[in-house]
């Protein structure tokens, strides 16, 4: 549920939390992973169900989180296998992830119902009962207390719910399926959601939307620590919408300071890739457009990119071929530092799909959101606030930084291609969550956004909206803006990106 | 009048269950509030970790006018506030 905090936020943190600590405490060369069963019995104690009829159903759903926070697929519910399996394999440094990224848990899904009309307790039986005159197919009638609606004959139109003058007749829907704007949920023969791995694009709205809790993503928190306790040595890079995200009290400098205080050698800016991406684009942009391609979209929300491709096979060229800010920011630091591990920190899952990449992979070894380093800071109880500030990298500029709000992108690009080529006009258009993007790309191909520069999002507001956020979206923008203007360099044209800017000594 | 002093501890812990979410609604209460005459102002703190979670204790740990709230969600908060709005009304 974004932006509030709920028992399913709680438990989300929680699951992180236990396995952050059992990554830490283990013992590396004798972990049997008991230590999970009782993780279930530490977040669901006692014997009075908190959150679902029984707290079996509720340890149950815990251990499958535990497994996807490991890396791991959930297991089958019709067949005996031990929690631990397969986590005597996952306790490495390797990269273990693979899809299926996002995982309904079937037995943890209420099965609501995907589009269903009802007449409620507010139905007054009332004289005029519109609803009956407004359907096209007579399945509104009126009973012996209220009007009733006959579920074979009716055909979802909502015309009874719009003239209802009491507000007494309610759709429901299924909000996974609603949030998602790939059009990925469907239901298994249980009636239950299934997510459909061809169309999904990994933007995760469903984890956030579900109220049930029935979605999550896997985890790599637990191959990351299990690098640093082998002694590896591992760089960090950290996207632009993490200012603000760990708290009012937790400085930028001072989420620095932790990330080190957890064994990591140093931390760079996205901020500082997305200057990269933006010179990149802003060239394609003037070579390209209009003559070679009728116009841009931009590339660095993996999601949207995948999502513009599927959609509009067609235009799938007119997405900018440049690489993401993180993977410009993990190349730098893979050519000075080969040996070194590259985690990136971000607000999302899709991130997570793209490290997959074949091209992304030599590059970017862990990806954990804000939520997961979250679990990791409790789990070493390091208290940001009482660290002492580590040297604020300054290496991104303001439209650098503000890639992570929407319109930040765009507005980067465009300040690139006006510094290059003064004069030139560029017409901008923005979608944010999937569904707003489906309709750019109607007008793409319809031809209307022909000369223009797009900017698509998966999620809204931009990163900030991500759902590995802990911070609401209003709040997060107002921080990402402030810590935009403290760069020293306004756009990316004035980033003296060839500097040599990562010494390994630990600052 | 005094104002209310509303202190949400900022430690790991406490951020990790929902701090920011319960300062969030505590300034949402602004808009309720303007209703209800000669309420006092309400003032939010984040403040450094409280040291409360220490011992196994789970948060977020909010105090309101010295009052202390253990693991109060947002709804608790609220109350609590709204409680000495109606406190100092009667006064």
């Amino acid at each position: 549920m974004r932006g509030l905090f709920t028992s399913i936020t709680k438990i989300r943190r929680q699951v992180f939390t236990e396995v952050a600590r059992y990554a830490f405490e283990r013992d590396l060369d004798n972990s049997d992973f008991n230590f999970f069963y009782e993780s279930s019995y530490r977040i669901i104690p006692g014997e009075v169900a908190t959150y679902r009829d029984s707290v079996f159903k509720e340890r149950a759903i815990i251990r499958e989180r535990i497994r996807l926070a490991m890396g791991l697929p959930i297991r089958p519910a019709d067949a005996h296998q031990p929690l631990t399996k397969g986590m005597a394999e996952s306790a490495t440094a390797d990269k273990l992830l693979e899809m299926p990224l996002i995982n309904v848990i079937p037995f943890a899904c209420e099965a609501c119902a995907t589009d269903h009309f009802q007449v409620s307790d507010n139905c007054r039986k009332c004289l005029a009962h519109p609803c009956t005159g407004v359907c096209p197919v007579g399945a509104v009638s009126i009973g012996k207390t209220a009007s009733v609606i006959d579920q074979d004959k009716c055909i979802k139109c909502g015309r009874c719910k719009e003239a209802c003058p009491y507000q007494a007749i309610s759709r429901i829907g299924r909000p996974c399926a609603e949030a998602c704007g790939a059009k990925a949920i469907g239901s298994d023969a249980l009636g239950r959601a299934k997510i459909d791995q061809d169309k999904c694009v990994s933007c995760g709205l469903c984890i956030v939307a579900c109220p049930f809790a029935a979605i999550a993503d896997k985890s790599e928190i637990f191959q990351l620590v299990t690098a640093i306790r082998t002694g590896q040595t591992v760089f960090a890079a950290i996207a632009p919408s993490f200012v603000g995200q760990f708290g009012p009290l937790a400085t930028p400098g001072k989420v620095v300071a932790g990330i080190k205080a957890l064994g990591i050698t140093r931390v760079i800016e996205v901020g500082w890739g997305a200057d990269i991406g933006s010179l990149h684009e802003a060239e394609e942009f003037l070579r390209d457009v209009p003559d070679e391609k009728p116009f841009l979209g931009t590339s660095c929300c993996p999601s949207w990119a995948m999502f513009a491709r599927k959609e509009q096979p067609g235009l799938a060229n007119c997405i900018a071929q440049s690489h993401t800010p993180m993977v410009a920011a993990a190349q730098r630091i893979k050519q000075e530092h080969p040996d070194a591990r590259v985690v990136f920190i971000g607000p999302c899952v899709s991130k997570k799909m793209e490290a997959l990449e074949d091209e992304v992979r030599p590059y970017v070894d862990y990806v954990i959101t804000y939520e997961e380093l979250m679990g990791l800071f409790a789990a070493r109880q390091i208290e940001l606030n009482e660290l002492k500030e580590a040297p604020l990298m300054d290496y991104a500029s303001r439209d650098g930084r503000n890639y992570a709000v929407a319109g930040g992108v765009a507005q980067a690009v465009v300040n690139v291609i006006q510094e290059t080529a003064p004069g030139r006009e560029v017409p901008v258009m923005k979608a944010d969550t999937l569904h707003e993007c489906r309709k750019m790309l109607a007008l793409a191909k319809a031809g209307k956004v022909n000369g223009y520069l797009l900017e698509g999002m998966a999620c809204p507001g931009g990163c900030v909206g991500g759902p590995g956020t802990l911070s609401q979206i209003s709040r997060a923008s107002k921080s990402v803006a402030a810590f935009a203007q403290a760069s020293s360099y306004r756009t990316a044209s004035d980033n003296p990106l060839d500097q040599e800017v990562l010494p390994i000594a630990p600052g | 009048m005094a104002n209310i002093i509303v202190e949400v501890c900022s430690g790991t812990h406490c951020v990790m269950l929902g701090a920011m979410n319960i300062i969030d609604s505590v300034h949402s209460l602004d808009e309720i509030r303007h209703d209800m005459d000669q309420c006092r102002e309400v003032e939010v703190r984040a403040v450094p970790c409280m040291g409360l979670c220490k011992g196994g204790a789970q948060g977020p740990f909010v105090r309101v006018d010295g009052l202390l709230i253990k693991g109060g969600e947002s709804d608790r908060v609220m109350a609590a506030i709204m409680d000495r709005c109606a406190q100092s009304q009667d006064t």
